[in-house]
């Protein structure tokens, strides 16, 4: 099953292309890193993919073939957009409940656990929490939903090195132990090398690599960053270009 | 790693549970607590204020009503106080201060303020802080979601301020029984019946949508506020009066009866239509026994005996229930296709 699948997608804003003719079969299993410099339309993507935003062009499904944003395909598809909005004036246990009440699948149990585990309180305004705190939360509603795939949109940019360190641990243990597929997107892709299984790198809205990690390292004989690089540098003509995948 | 987990294959195979609408009532109104509480803090204070009231005017009045007879001096005297204390707030104590003619202008401003600020934030503030990310991929879906969150309040608002109306009828009876006003005037007509829940509502819907276009809380509630005065005031003016065509009745002894005067012109004894400037012309010419009479009534009476006629084209009081559901019915449909037009909205925006 692949758990996202695009053909020819493309999105215009206001005659720019953010992304255009991307073809991409994401298959189940993975820990995937989605990379780019910023504006390279990960965002994008992914906005697509769970439903947010309508393609201009082409189509995308999720979770073995339905299109994104359908009923089943929200059911399927848990996604953390970048700085993982919630509502401040919310309590984290109301958070609990008003997620909780959006969906039809939700495992209060879990849930409660991995809080208490990262010692947030459930009585807390999400509005106090630390930017850590928040990320862990909305993972947490996340990883509750039961989700078949996990999509996490730049999820590290606005956190501290430990927070980070934690957040990609409990990503990973739960991909562990739910078997559930995870996409996560990043300007960085040093940050995501140890845990990725999987890379996509974009750039001004094409897809330059896809493919599982092994493979790539095989047929590269190279390092993640390096190879990474390679594609970004290929793709943009000016030398002085700095930014980018570091 | 695990390709294919349980959930996949139920999903597959069993058909899909939808999300409950009472589930996405509670969302909508722990969403919305700030709302209902600023709501309800709003209407609490003027209902208290028009309960006590009610129950001061109404006994004041059955003492006005219990006087017989009525055309007697002391009856007319305590009529007369009656208005000037509790209309005029001539008695001048802290509750009355102003008078029902205050307090019910100041009502005016109740159904923009409620609408507006129920209505602006409730997709507006999504879109300012992302929360529409959150929202929007949950199971539930946006739809679902756009509908709970505009109709549920829509309806609760439209309902307490129906009642609210019902309370205020009964704080103000008594100003329409005495002929103080008629339910037809601009100044009642907005307050009683349907139309204060319908503009309520109308306002509600405009800031909604307002709020969903723009994206932005405070400008929606600017436009809305506009869009309210504007349309209140050209409803008044130029669209109610025209519901129905006008009565043409003849005043003076013809006793015109109770409702809502749009013209009056006078017609000389030779039928033709009197300017003003002829009228003034009258009044210097009149002999001093009328210019100098006691009697308010002595100029008219002079002109009736002349074969002076007073008209007045009137949107009569027996009206009032079929003006208020023209004017109620078009609220609504305005209101219901402004609220279609933000769930329309929503579902096409991109993120």
């Amino acid at each position: 099953m692949n758990v996202i699948e695009t053909a020819a997608l493309g999105k215009r804003y206001r005659g720019q292309w953010a992304l255009r003719g991307c073809t991409l079969a994401i298959p189940g299993g993975h820990i995937v890193a989605l990379v780019g410099p910023n504006g390279a339309g990960k965002t994008t993507l992914l906005t697509m993919a769970v439903g947010l935003t309508r393609p201009t062009q082409g189509t995308v499904t999720v979770v073995g073939g339905e299109p994104a944003g359908s009923p089943r395909a929200l059911d399927g598809v848990a996604f953390v957009a970048q700085d993982a909005p919630l509502y401040r004036n919310l309590s984290v246990a109301d958070t609990l409940h008003l997620a909780r009440n959006l969906n039809t699948r939700w495992d209060q149990r879990d849930a409660e656990n991995r809080l208490e585990q990262l010692e947030i309180p459930l009585a807390q305004r999400v509005g106090e929490l630390s930017g850590g705190q928040k990320a862990q939360l909305a993972l947490t509603i996340a990883l509750a939903r039961r989700p078949i795939l996990l999509v996490l949109d730049e999820p590290l940019s606005s956190l501290d090195p430990v927070a980070r360190e934690d957040f990609l641990a409990s990503v990973v243990a739960a991909a562990k132990q739910d078997g559930i597929s995870v996409v996560l997107s990043s300007h960085v892709l040093a940050e995501l090398e140890r845990v990725a299984t999987y890379l996509i790198v974009l750039a001004r809205g094409k897809v330059h690599v896809a493919g599982t990690v092994q493979e790539l390292l095989a047929s590269h004989g190279a390092g993640l960053e390096e190879i990474a690089l390679r594609y970004l540098r290929a793709s943009v003509p000016s030398v002085s270009r700095t930014e980018g995948a570091a | 790693m695990i390709s294919s987990t349980p959930a996949v294959a139920s999903a597959a195979t069993t058909r899909r549970r939808r999300v409950p609408w009472t589930r996405l009532a509670w969302v909508t109104l722990r969403q919305r607590r700030g709302a209902v509480i600023g709501t309800s803090i709003l209407l609490g204070l003027f209902a208290v204020y028009l309960l006590i009231m009610a129950i001061i005017q109404n006994h004041a009045y059955a003492a006005v009503e219990a006087c017989h007879p009525a055309a007697a001096v002391k009856c007319q005297h305590l009529a007369n106080s009656f208005s000037a204390d509790y209309w005029g707030g001539g008695a001048g104590g802290v509750l009355q201060a102003g008078g029902a003619q205050t307090v019910s202008s100041l009502l005016f401003a109740v159904p923009v303020l409620l609408g507006a600020f129920v209505g602006a934030p409730l997709l507006a503030r999504e879109f300012e802080h992302g929360t529409f990310r959150f929202a929007w991929t949950q199971g539930a879906g946006r739809t679902r979601w756009t509908l709970s969150t505009l109709v549920l309040p829509a309806v609760l608002l439209t309902a307490v301020t129906g009642a609210f109306t019902a309370l205020f009828y009964w704080y103000y009876r008594p100003f329409l029984a005495d002929g103080q006003v008629s339910e037809m005037l601009p100044l009642s007509f907005a307050l009683l019946g349907v139309v204060f829940a319908a503009w309520t509502l109308f306002s509600f819907a405009t800031a909604a949508f307002t709020g969903t276009l723009l994206r932005r809380t405070v400008p929606a509630m600017g436009i809305t506020l506009v869009v309210y005065i504007a349309l209140a005031l050209a409803t008044a003016t130029a669209i109610r009066p025209r519901y129905m065509t006008p009565v043409t009745v003849r005043g003076w002894n013809g006793a015109a009866g109770a409702g809502w005067v749009l013209s009056s012109w006078v017609k000389g004894p030779n039928g033709h239509v009197l300017s003003q400037g002829d009228l003034n012309t009258l009044v210097v010419y009149a002999p001093p026994s009328v210019q100098n009479s006691s009697n308010p009534n002595s100029f008219t009476d002079y002109l009736t005996q002349h074969g002076y006629t007073l008209w007045q084209s009137v949107q009569p009081d027996s009206r009032f229930w079929s003006f208020q559901l023209i004017e109620g019915g078009w609220l609504l449909a305005v209101s219901c296709v402004l609220i279609a037009a933000t769930v329309w909205l929503a579902r096409r925006r991109g993120a």
